[in-house]
C-alpha cells in the first residue's frame, strides 16, 4: 500500500467511526450513475469502464441506480466513489461534495428542462396552467428537471398541486417519457438533454411525444465525490475525463454519450438552480 | 360409379376414403371443441394474471408508485391474449375506485373514476359493494371482471379491473382451419397408404378365391383344392371352406358321371347283342322250317330251287345284318323285290301256324323298288312278328307293301287290342334303351329316320292296330353302308 492511500485510508477511518469493509478497496473505482443518462446501456458502460480503467490505471466499474437518493447513499457510505447527479442534489448537498467534473453538451455545461406531452393527443395541455386536473408525471423527488423545475413552474402558473388530478415520480427521465407517451400521465417534466437523446437514438416514447416547453439553462447535472472520503486515484479520474475530448476512443464514448466533453466547471454555473430551489417550498435550499 | 369398381379397388379406396371423412370430421370436431376451450383458456389465464398482480401490486399501492404499477399491468398485460392488439386491458383502481393506473392509459385514464359509474354504457358496482371477483358479462361477449385488493389485515387498497373484448374470445377460425388443412395432409399423406395397403391385403384373398372359382370345371379339383388360401377371417374361411365343398361335389358328381357312363355303355353293348340276337332270329325259325322243306320235297327241283333261295335271301339278311355292326365292312345290298315280302311271310307263317293266325297281303307296286332289300325286310319281318304277337290266337294280320315314284310304304295291320297313341308313344321310348325284348319298334323307327321317312301308327284305326312304315322310293344314304 503506498503512502498516500494509507493516509487517505487513515483520514478516512477519523471521518468514519466504523469505516465500512469496502473503505479499504482502493484497487478500483465505483462510479454511480443516476437517471441523468441512459444508464441501462450495457454495452456502452462496459466500453466506458475500460477506457477510464485504461486510463486511470485501476479498474474502474460503474453503479446504476434508479433515484437519485439511492446514489447518494451509496456515496454517503463510502460504496461508491463518484457519482453522476443532478444539479439539484449537488447545490442541496453542496458542503458534503465536490465537483468532479461537468459534462459539456454542445459545448457548454449548460442544458434545459422540458415539459412534453403525448403527440397522439391533440387536445393534451399547452403550458403549465393547462395541467389543472391533469396527470403530471415527474422524475424524481432530487432531480432539478424532473421535479424542482416542475414546482417552480406550476407555482408560478398558479396551479396548486393538489389542483393536478395526480402526479407520480417515474424513477427516471426515460420513464417520463415513456408514461406520456402511453397517455399514463397528460405532461411530464423531463430532463432535455435526456429527451434530446433519446430522440436523436430513434427512442419510440421521444418520437410520440413533443415538447411544449422548455426552461431557462441550468448547470449540467455534475460528476461529483464525496468530500469526506476522497479516493487516491480521484484526481486520475477527473484527468481522464477532462481528457476524454482529445483523445480518439475518449470522442467516440462522448459521441455515444451525445456530449462534447468534461470540464472542471464550477460552484457558480448552479446559481440558476440555487435560486429556484429558494422559492420552492420543501426543497432543503436555503438563501 | 363407385359400385362399378373392383372388389379390390373399392375395399382399398373405401377405406382410404373414409381415413379422409374420419380426419375431416375429427378435425373439425376438435377445433369446434379447442375454440370452445379458448375461452375457458383465456378466462384461466386472466385468473392467474389477476393473482399475480395482486401479490406484486400491494406494496407499489403503498407506495403510491404509479409508475411501477403501470410497469406491472403493461408487463403482465403481455401474457393477456389480445392485449398486445389493445382487445384487453389490466387497471388497478384506488379504494374510490379510480384509475390507479392502467396498461392501456389511452382507454383508462389514469384518475378516472370507474367504479360507480356506468362504463361503456352498463353500470358498474360501488366500490363498497365488491368485496369478491365481481364479473360482468356484456351482450357482445367481452367480460369485465371487477377483482379487490386487500392488505393483510383485510384492508380495501384497490381494485384490479380486467377487461376483455368479444374479438379475443372469437374463435381464429383461419388458425385453426390452417392446422386442420394440416391434420388431414398428415393424416392423408400417413393413413390413406396404409388404408390402401390393408385393403389390398384384405381383398388378396379374396382375389385368389376368385381365381380359384374361375379355375373350377377347368382343372382338377385336388390341385384347386390346394390353392384356396388359408385365412383366419370367419367370413373368408366360410368361403373357402364353401368353395372347397363345392369342389368335392363336384369331383364326386364327375365320378358318378363317368360310372353311369361306364354303365351306360355296357347296357348299349347288352342292347346291341340283344338286337343283334332279335335280328338274327327272327328269321332263323323260317330258314329252318325251309331245311325242314328241302328234306322233304327236295326231290322237286321247283321246290328245292325255291328253298335255296329262301335260304339265301335268309342267310344273306342275317349277313347283312351282321355285317352293320362291322364299321369297317362295306356290303353291297340289292334294292327291295317284290318276292320279299312273299319271303318274310313265309319265313313268319312258321310262327302264325302256332298262334293260328291268319296273315293275309297284298302288294301295289307301281313303280321300280329303289330302297334297299335289308333294312325293309328286316322292318317287314319286325313289323309282321309284331303284329302277330298283338293279334293274338285267331287274330287276323293284313300286310301291304305299296310303292309309287316317291315313296315305298309297308302297313300292317292287326286286330287285336287297338295301341293307344300314346302306349305306341310310350313303347318307343321304353324300347329305345331300356327294355330290348321289344326292340322291333324301336328298331323299325330307327331305320325309318335312318332313311328320312317316318314310322307312325295310324290314328284313324280305332278298332284295330295299324302301323305304317314310309319311306322315299330312292337309294339308301351314302354313311349307312
Amino acid at each position: 500500500m503506498k503512502r498516500r492511500e494509507c493516509i487517505a485510508g487513515l483520514a478516512a477511518a477519523a471521518v468514519w467511526p466504523t469505516p465500512p469493509a469496502w473503505a479499504a478497496r482502493t484497487d478500483r473505482l465505483q462510479i454511480g450513475l443516476t437517471p441523468v443518462i441512459l444508464a441501462d446501456q450495457l454495452a456502452f458502460l462496459s466500453r466506458w469502464s475500460r477506457y477510464l480503467g485504461a486510463q486511470v490505471g485501476i479498474e474502474v466499474n460503474f453503479v446504476a441506480r434508479e433515484s437519485y437518493q439511492s446514489i447518494l447513499d451509496l456515496l454517503w457510505s463510502g460504496q461508491i466513489d463518484a457519482a453522476w447527479i443532478c444539479g439539484y442534489p449537488f447545490v442541496r448537498f453542496e458542503a458534503d461534495l465536490n465537483l468532479l467534473a461537468v459534462p459539456l453538451y454542445e459545448g457548454v455545461p449548460l442544458y434545459q428542462a422540458y415539459l412534453i406531452r403525448s403527440a397522439d393527443a391533440p387536445d393534451g395541455p399547452r403550458s403549465w396552467g393547462d395541467l389543472k386536473d391533469r396527470v403530471l408525471v415527474y422524475s424524481d423527488p432530487l432531480s432539478n428537471s424532473g421535479w424542482l423545475v416542475a414546482q417552480a413552474q406550476l407555482t408560478h402558473a398558479g396551479v396548486a398541486p393538489r389542483e393536478l388530478r395526480r402526479a407520480f415520480f417515474a424513477h427516471g427521465h426515460r420513464n417520463v417519457a415513456e408514461a406520456v407517451a402511453a397517455q399514463l400521465a397528460h405532461a411530464g417534466s423531463i430532463d432535455g438533454y435526456v429527451w434530446e437523446t433519446m430522440r436523436l437514438q430513434g427512442m419510440p416514447a421521444a418520437a410520440r411525444t413533443e415538447v411544449i416547453w422548455k426552461s431557462e439553462p441550468f448547470g449540467f447535472p455534475p460528476l461529483v465525490t464525496a468530500r469526506r472520503a476522497t479516493h487516491p486515484h480521484i484526481e486520475r479520474l477527473q484527468v481522464a475525463l477532462l481528457g476524454m475530448a482529445n483523445h480518439p476512443a475518449g470522442r467516440e464514448l462522448l459521441v455515444s454519450l451525445n456530449l462534447t466533453g468534461f470540464s472542471a466547471g464550477s460552484s457558480s454555473q448552479f446559481d440558476s438552480i440555487r435560486r429556484q430551489a429558494t422559492q420552492v417550498p420543501g426543497s432543503g435550499v436555503t438563501v | 360409379m363407385f359400385g362399378r369398381l373392383p372388389y379390390r379397388v373399392q375395399i382399398p379406396l373405401g377405406l382410404s376414403l373414409a381415413v379422409l371423412i374420419a380426419a375431416i370430421l375429427v378435425t373439425g370436431i376438435t377445433a369446434r371443441v379447442s375454440a370452445q376451450n379458448a375461452r375457458q383458456a383465456i378466462l384461466s389465464l386472466l385468473d392467474r394474471a389477476v393473482v399475480l398482480v395482486i401479490a406484486q401490486v400491494r406494496p407499489m399501492m403503498v407506495a403510491d408508485d404509479t409508475w411501477r404499477v403501470f410497469a406491472l399491468l403493461r408487463d403482465t398485460a403481455e401474457l393477456v391474449p389480445g392485449a398486445t392488439a389493445g382487445q384487453a386491458r389490466l387497471a388497478i383502481l384506488d379504494a374510490e375506485g379510480r384509475v390507479f393506473a392502467a396498461s392501456d392509459p389511452v382507454q383508462l385514464a389514469t384518475g378516472r373514476t370507474l367504479l360507480g359509474k356506468p362504463w361503456r354504457d352498463q353500470p358498474t358496482p360501488d366500490p363498497a359493494a365488491v368485496t369478491q371477483r365481481h364479473q360482468i358479462y356484456r351482450g357482445d361477449g367481452s367480460v369485465v371482471m371487477v377483482d379487490p385488493i386487500r392488505s393483510e389485515d383485510g384492508q380495501t387498497l384497490g381494485f384490479v379491473l380486467t377487461e376483455v373484448d368479444a374479438a379475443v374470445f372469437a374463435p381464429d377460425w383461419p388458425s385453426l382451419a390452417q392446422t386442420a388443412l394440416l391434420a388431414i395432409a398428415l393424416a392423408v399423406a400417413l393413413l390413406v397408404p396404409v388404408g390402401w395397403w390393408v385393403g389390398q391385403r384384405m381383398t388378396r384373398p379374396v382375389e385368389r378365391l376368385v381365381a380359384v372359382i374361375e379355375r373350377i370345371g377347368k382343372d382338377d379339383p385336388s390341385q384347386l383344392r390346394g390353392a384356396v388360401p388359408a385365412t383366419t377371417d370367419p367370413e373368408l374361411s366360410r368361403i373357402g371352406d364353401a368353395v372347397n365343398q363345392l369342389m368335392g361335389e363336384l369331383e364326386q358328381r364327375k365320378l358318378a358321371e363317368d360310372r353311369a357312363l361306364s354303365a351306360e355303355r355296357l347296357a348299349a353293348v347288352g342292347r346291341m347283342t340283344a338286337a343283334v340276337a332279335h335280328e338274327i332270329n327272327n328269321p332263323l325259325a323260317g330258314l329252318l322250317t325251309a331245311t325242314q322243306t328241302l328234306r322233304l320235297h327236295g326231290r322237286s327241283d321247283h321246290i328245292r330251287t325255291r328253298t335255296i333261295d329262301l335260304l339265301d335271301r335268309g342267310l344273306q339278311q342275317i349277313r347283312t345284318t351282321v355285317a352293320a355292326l362291322l364299321p369297317q365292312a362295306r356290303m353291297e345290298d340289292r334294292p327291295l323285290e317284290p318276292g320279299d315280302l312273299e319271303d318274310i311271310v313265309t319265313l313268319v307263317r312258321v310262327s302264325a301256324g302256332k298262334l293260328d293266325v291268319d296273315i293275309r297281303f297284298g302288294m301295289d307296286v307301281e313303280s321300280a323298288l329303289r330302297v334297299p332289300s335289308a333294312p325293309l325286310r328286316q322292318v317287314m319281318l319286325n313289323l309282321l312278328l309284331n303284329a302277330m304277337k298283338a293279334a293274338g290266337e285267331k287274330g287276323v294280320v293284313s300286310a301291304r307293301l305299296a310303292a309309287d315314284e316317291t315313296e315305298v310304304t309297308f302297313c300292317v295291320t292287326n286286330n287285336g287290342p287297338p295301341l293307344s297313341a300314346e302306349k305306341f308313344r310310350t313303347t318307343l321310348a321304353a324300347e329305345s334303351g331300356r327294355d330290348p325284348r321289344g326292340f322291333g319298334l324301336w328298331v323299325c323307327q330307327e331305320l325309318a329316320s335312318h332313311l328320312g321317312g317316318r314310322f307312325e301308327l295310324d290314328e284313324m284305326q280305332t278298332d284295330q292296330t295299324r302301323l305304317v312304315f314310309q319311306v322315299p322310293n330312292r337309294e339308301a344314304p351314302e354313311e349307312t353302308t
